[in-house]
Formats: C-alpha cells, structure tokens, sequence
C-alpha cells in the first residue's frame, strides 16, 4: 500500500512539474523557467547527495561521455513540454508525451540501441501503443 | 493545436532517449549522484540556450515571484518517490501505477485550469480518452512478453527507475 501511494505521488510531480514549468514560464519566459527550476533541483540534489553519499565518485569515469550528457536533453523537454501545455492543454501533451516516451523506450530495446539487451516486442505492447493512440483520439472526438 | 501535439511527442522520445542515458550512469554510480549530474547538466543546456536565443536578456526576470525558486523541489521529490515507490513494488508495476497517476492528473489540473493555465472543460470524452489510454499503458507495462521476456522487462524497469523523474 505504501508502495503505491509512493506511486501515485510521484507521478503526480511528474505532471506538476510540467504544469509549475508552463505557469512559471509565462512570468519569465521558458528558458529561464528551465534553468531556475533545474538550478535550485541541483542544489537540492547535491545537498542530498552530500548526506546520503550514495555514489561512488569513480563510477562516473566508467560511464561513456555520451550518456553523462544525457542531462542536457532535459532543456529540450522541458521546452517541448511547456510549448505543448500552452498550446494543447495538460491531459493531451502528457497523453503525447507517453505514447512517444514508451515507443521511444521499445524501439531502442528491441533494436537492443546503446548497448541495451534486446528485447522482443510483443503482441500486448503493440495493442498497448494501439490502445494509446485510440484514447488520444477520443480525446479530440 | 499539430505544433503542441509535435512538440508533445519530441518531448516523450527525448524523455525514453534519456532515461536509458540516466540508467547507465546509475548503473555505475547512485541514485542522488545520478540525479545531481543530471539537474546540472539540464541547468547549464537550459542556461546555454537561453544566452544564445536571448543574449543578456535571459536575466531579465520580470514577474518573478518567490516560489518560483523553489520549483526545483518537486523534481527531488519525484525521485523520492521513485525509488521508494520501485524499492516496495517492483519496478514494473510500479512504473505503471506512475504513468497512471500522470494522467489522472493531467486531466483534473486540465478541468480546474489550476495555476493561471487555460481551463479545459471536463466532459465525457476526455475521461473515455484518458481511461482508454490507461488501459493501453496496463496491458503495454503488464502484458506477458513470455516468461524469459517478463522477466527481462522488469529487469529493465529496474535499472530505468529513478531516469523517469530526473528530467
């Protein structure tokens, strides 16, 4: 139970996020929306991280340069995602959002891309994605 | 309304993209390690961008108000609950349960046109839509791909729990 009330709250933040982001954006404009709203998550961050000193500082030299600057990706989603808030309305840029997101994450398993173990689609992902695109249709019925 | 529903998507891809990217660094490091780089490096792109689309106009905050500082916070938060959330579930159902709540979110801070945002009237559609889509994310995340690919799958899951909330 615990578990799932984890659960649901965080993926509550997830959508607030994006919804603080779009609000705060149209104060100060979305570049600078991004870069406070990531600034002061860092610094949170790193105060955690200073506490709990869960890593070790090492480990970051065994990971390939390429996926250390996968952060960077966030400027161009967090601005992606509050454009379509603004434009579309919540339910339908998250509804986008998780289809691209979940198809994203399929096309790279079972083309096993980025050294991932590939992994074979299946019948129920593919209803699933089908699922998907049909509710985001009834949506602009 | 096709330019939001694009952008909605790139969005969604660069999210898949980096939450295998944030996953081979957790796979070496930690979980706040892995989120502390990640801020950073969103921090500083988003900083990039902002002095190259508007020069030193990027500082210039007006209508700045105080908690806007602290929106950070909620991203923390996510990652919180993430890892405590995959820790007690597994990561698959708990990934679930996460896309789930999004949604049903979206859809009540839509009909509310909570924080200034332009209201979107609830009716039936939208809750069949969001329903639907529900269902397809339950059969996509918890439909057998065999019981080797099951256990792949959650796996996977396992290792991409806290990327979902670092963006």
């Amino acid at each position: 139970m615990k578990g799932i009330i984890f659960a649901f709250i965080g993926g509550a933040c997830i959508t607030l996020q994006g919804v603080a982001n779009a609000r705060i954006s149209q104060d100060i404009g979305t570049w600078q929306a991004a870069t406070i709203t990531q600034l002061t998550g860092f610094i949170m961050a790193l105060a955690i991280l200073l506490f709990v000193r869960d890593g070790k500082k090492q480990g970051f030299k065994k990971v390939n340069p390429l996926y250390l600057t996968g952060g960077a990706l966030a400027a161009f989603i967090i601005f992606s995602e509050v454009t379509a808030i603004q434009h579309v309305g919540v339910t339908l840029t998250i509804s986008a959002l998780l289809i691209a997101q979940l198809f994203m994450t399929f096309m790279i398993d079972s083309n096993g891309w980025f050294g991932v173990v590939k992994q074979k689609m299946r019948l129920p992902q593919f209803i699933g994605i089908g699922m998907m695109i049909a509710g985001v249709l009834i949506l602009k019925l | 309304m096709i330019i939001g529903i694009i952008l909605a998507l790139v969005a969604g891809a660069l999210v898949g993209l980096q939450n295998i990217f944030n996953s081979k660094v957790n796979e070496h490091t930690g979980s706040w390690s892995t989120t502390t780089l990640v801020l950073g490096m969103g921090f500083i792109a988003s900083l990039i961008m902002g002095l190259i689309t508007q020069g030193t106009g990027m500082f210039t905050l007006q209508h700045m108000q105080p908690w806007y500082w602290f929106s950070g916070v909620i991203g923390v938060g996510v990652v919180i609950c993430l890892v405590q959330a995959t820790k007690l579930l597994g990561a698959t159902f708990a990934i679930a349960i996460v896309l789930t709540s999004q949604l049903g979110f979206a859809l009540l801070w839509d009909s509310l046109g909570w924080m200034g945002l332009e209201k979107v009237p609830f009716n039936l559609n939208q809750l069949l839509g969001v329903l639907v889509i529900v269902g397809g994310i339950l059969v996509f995340k918890l439909g057998g791909r065999g019981e080797k690919g099951g256990q792949e799958t959650a796996a996977a899951d396992k290792k991409r729990q806290t990327a979902l909330g670092t963006k």
